[in-house]
């Protein structure tokens, strides 16, 4: 090859790569305006609730200032973070914890077994009961919100845990989610524990429910945020602190005359801790379960 | 004690029946091999012994006791599946000691038996492994060791090497006989392949749409098919047939060639005359031939020839140079041919 054909492929190759580095730089420089985008109004909000000034808080807003803190301050928190009295955030946020808690414990119980059952079992009518629940995820929680309400007032459980727990636990895009994934596992695993002597209770708890950790993840994160952000139905059945989840009780501070963004921030912050906390321990499992219900189909 | 009695057993799914009053009795200690093309039965009547699937009608015994309501796990029967089906979660030591773990052995007694069984075949250095990482053929190993390892009555075999390379096929196929002589548990081994059927077997049991066509010893089935199914089934390269009549003291077929009849001299209604490829010899006197197709494979070789319209495969164990369109004279063994009934069954 001659001197003058390799130049002009050294030439071709540098432009290769500058063009490529160029497409590089603009589709970085892409990424990091959509994560402003997305990360500017959690900024904003972790750095109000250190700002000790509610007036100053509202005056920051629409300027680069909203971004900026000169003398972070972690009083709001104090003030807000008590277990009794009027700003008992400390015991909302327990409350909203401890309903997450047992909602998404109960809610991975009760939805796996079903999808297990609606998978596997021996049902009669399986085929039924499985468009009956694909039916009811269709059906919009607020129409049937009224009927519930009249129905856990004459069952005496307003202004309780239960009540903001139990209604929730069976959820039909959850036992969906279940049904289909255990139904993509393979028939020769169920059967080869069914002639090892495993009863269907123990199939499922044995062999089913370890090989669905993917599952278990996604609905963990996605109950895990309903519950969090349930705001329309605690505020119809709690009429006192004593059960309050964090959701209803900082949209108090918007009722009063005078606003305290001070607090509100810190109290929102206090919210958005525990549910990001969830979402960043089971992130590799729930972009990895979306993915594999994709590909899978 | 642990016969197993199969008797008029069908199995329908709403009006399509698939198994039609199959018959049959295994013996104690006995290999049986179901075998038979893609859709005959086999693997849906392998499936009722099991219990995985329901019986539509008939009757099956296990060690005499009628079984047809009870369910697998009461039936003391081990099953290995042709994906294995080992869970993917648990090691090589909780795969197999897992039924012994649901019986509520103690765990002394499982790890002195996952052991005894992972010395047999060889997997004491796997045992802590999961099944992602080991081979095709650990892993078949690790599902004949869950079986094993419970001491059941009956082996059950759902074409268990379909997954393996042709190699390992072949050693494993020792292995599993290997297993069957040290253990002496009946055993029934469900396959495709006539070769496995036929190296495996102490009797094969031939199916087709849902009947058996034959059960017998390997050579038994080789060397006199009860009809043309199993004569074209069993064996391979499959016999050789031709459709003609028995005309003066010789069978013509239809292309007007003239064959040798048998030395037992049985079979004048024949309408079908079978020969095996190896029982046909290039001879100096005999049926004329051309050669079409040359397929030496080292310990033997295939040679296609053209007689009248038929073509006709011999299996020559010579090394002979022939040439395609060579024209040669070909013999048939007498004592081993076979003559049909024009409904394809055996006559002599």
């Amino acid at each position: 090859m001659s001197d003058l054909a390799i130049t002009a492929m050294q030439t071709e190759l540098t432009r290769e790569r500058s063009a490529i580095r160029s497409l590089r730089l603009v589709q970085t420089a892409c990424i990091l305006v959509i994560a402003l985008v997305i990360v500017s109004p959690l900024l904003m909000l972790v750095v109000a609730s250190l700002k000790d000034d509610r007036f100053q808080i509202l005056a920051d807003m629409g300027s680069f200032r909203a971004f900026w803190v000169s003398n972070p301050t972690l009083s709001n928190f104090w003030e807000v973070g008590n277990f009794s009295g009027e700003l008992a955030f400390g015991r909302y946020l327990l409350n909203s914890l401890f309903i997450l808690a047992c909602t998404v414990g109960a809610g991975l119980v009760v939805n796996s077994m079903a999808g297990f059952v609606l998978a596997w079992g021996s049902l009669r009518g399986r085929a039924l009961v499985l468009s009956l629940v694909i039916a009811l995820y269709v059906i919009p929680q607020e129409s049937i919100i009224m009927p519930l309400v009249i129905m856990v007032s004459r069952a005496g459980m307003t202004d309780s845990f239960a009540v903001q727990i139990v209604p929730w636990v069976a959820s039909p895009l959850y036992i969906f989610l279940f049904y289909q994934f255990f139904a993509q596992l393979p028939k020769e695993l169920f059967e080869a524990a069914e002639i090892d002597g495993a009863s269907v209770f123990r199939i499922y708890r044995s062999i089913f429910l370890p090989l669905s950790l993917p599952a278990l993840a996604t609905v963990s994160i996605l109950m895990g945020i309903e519950s969090w952000n349930q705001y329309l139905w605690p505020t119809l059945v709690t009429q006192t602190d004593y059960a309050r989840p964090i959701a209803v009780a900082i949209a108090t501070f918007f009722g009063q005359d005078s606003i305290y963004w001070d607090r509100a921030m810190a109290a929102s912050v206090l919210m958005m801790l525990p549910i990001l906390a969830l979402y960043l321990a089971f992130q590799r499992w729930f972009v990895s379960s979306f993915v594999g219900s994709a590909v899978k189909g | 004690m642990s016969s197993v009695t199969i008797e008029q057993v069908r199995k329908q799914y709403g009006a399509v029946p698939v198994i039609y009053g199959v018959s049959m009795d295994i013996e104690d200690g006995e290999f049986v091999t179901l075998v038979g093309p893609s859709g005959c039965g086999k693997s849906t009547l392998l499936r009722m012994l099991a219990g995985l699937e329901d019986i539509s009608g008939g009757e099956i015994r296990i060690g005499g006791r009628v079984v047809n309501d009870v369910a697998p796990k009461e039936r003391d029967i081990a099953m290995v599946f042709q994906s294995y089906a080992l869970y993917p979660h648990m090691t090589v030591a909780q795969n197999m000691g897992f039924a012994l773990k649901l019986k509520g052995q103690d765990k002394a007694t499982i790890d002195r038996r996952v052991r005894e069984a992972a010395d047999i075949l060889a997997l004491e250095p796997l045992l802590d492994r999961l099944p992602k990482q080991l081979s095709g053929g650990q892993r078949q190993r690790v599902a004949m060791g869950r079986a094993i390892v419970r001491h059941p009555r009956v082996f059950l075999f759902d074409e268990p090497l379909s997954n393996l390379d042709a190699k390992l096929r072949v050693t494993m196929r020792a292995e599993i006989k290997e297993l069957h002589q040290r253990l002496k548990t009946t055993t029934v081994y469900v396959t495709h392949d006539q070769i496995e059927a036929m190296t495996m077997a102490d009797r094969i049991v031939v199916m087709r749409g849902g009947k058996v066509e034959q059960i017998g010893a390997p050579l038994e089935l080789y060397d006199r098919p009860a009809n043309t199914f199993v004569a074209t089934f069993i064996g391979s390269p499959a016999m050789n047939l031709f459709e003609g009549r028995i005309a003066d003291g010789s069978f013509v077929t239809n292309g007007g060639v003239a064959l040798p009849l048998p030395s037992d001299g049985k079979g004048d209604a024949a309408s079908i005359y079978g020969v095996r490829p190896e029982h046909l010899t290039i001879a100096e006197t005999g049926v004329p031939a051309n050669v079409v197709v040359v397929e030496p494979t080292g310990s033997e070789t295939h040679v296609l020839v053209q007689i009248g319209s038929a073509e006709t495969t011999l299996v020559l164990r010579e090394r002979l140079h022939l040439d395609p369109g060579q024209p040669i004279t070909i013999a048939p063994d007498p004592a081993k041919i076979h003559l049909f009934s024009s409904e394809g069954v055996r006559l002599n």
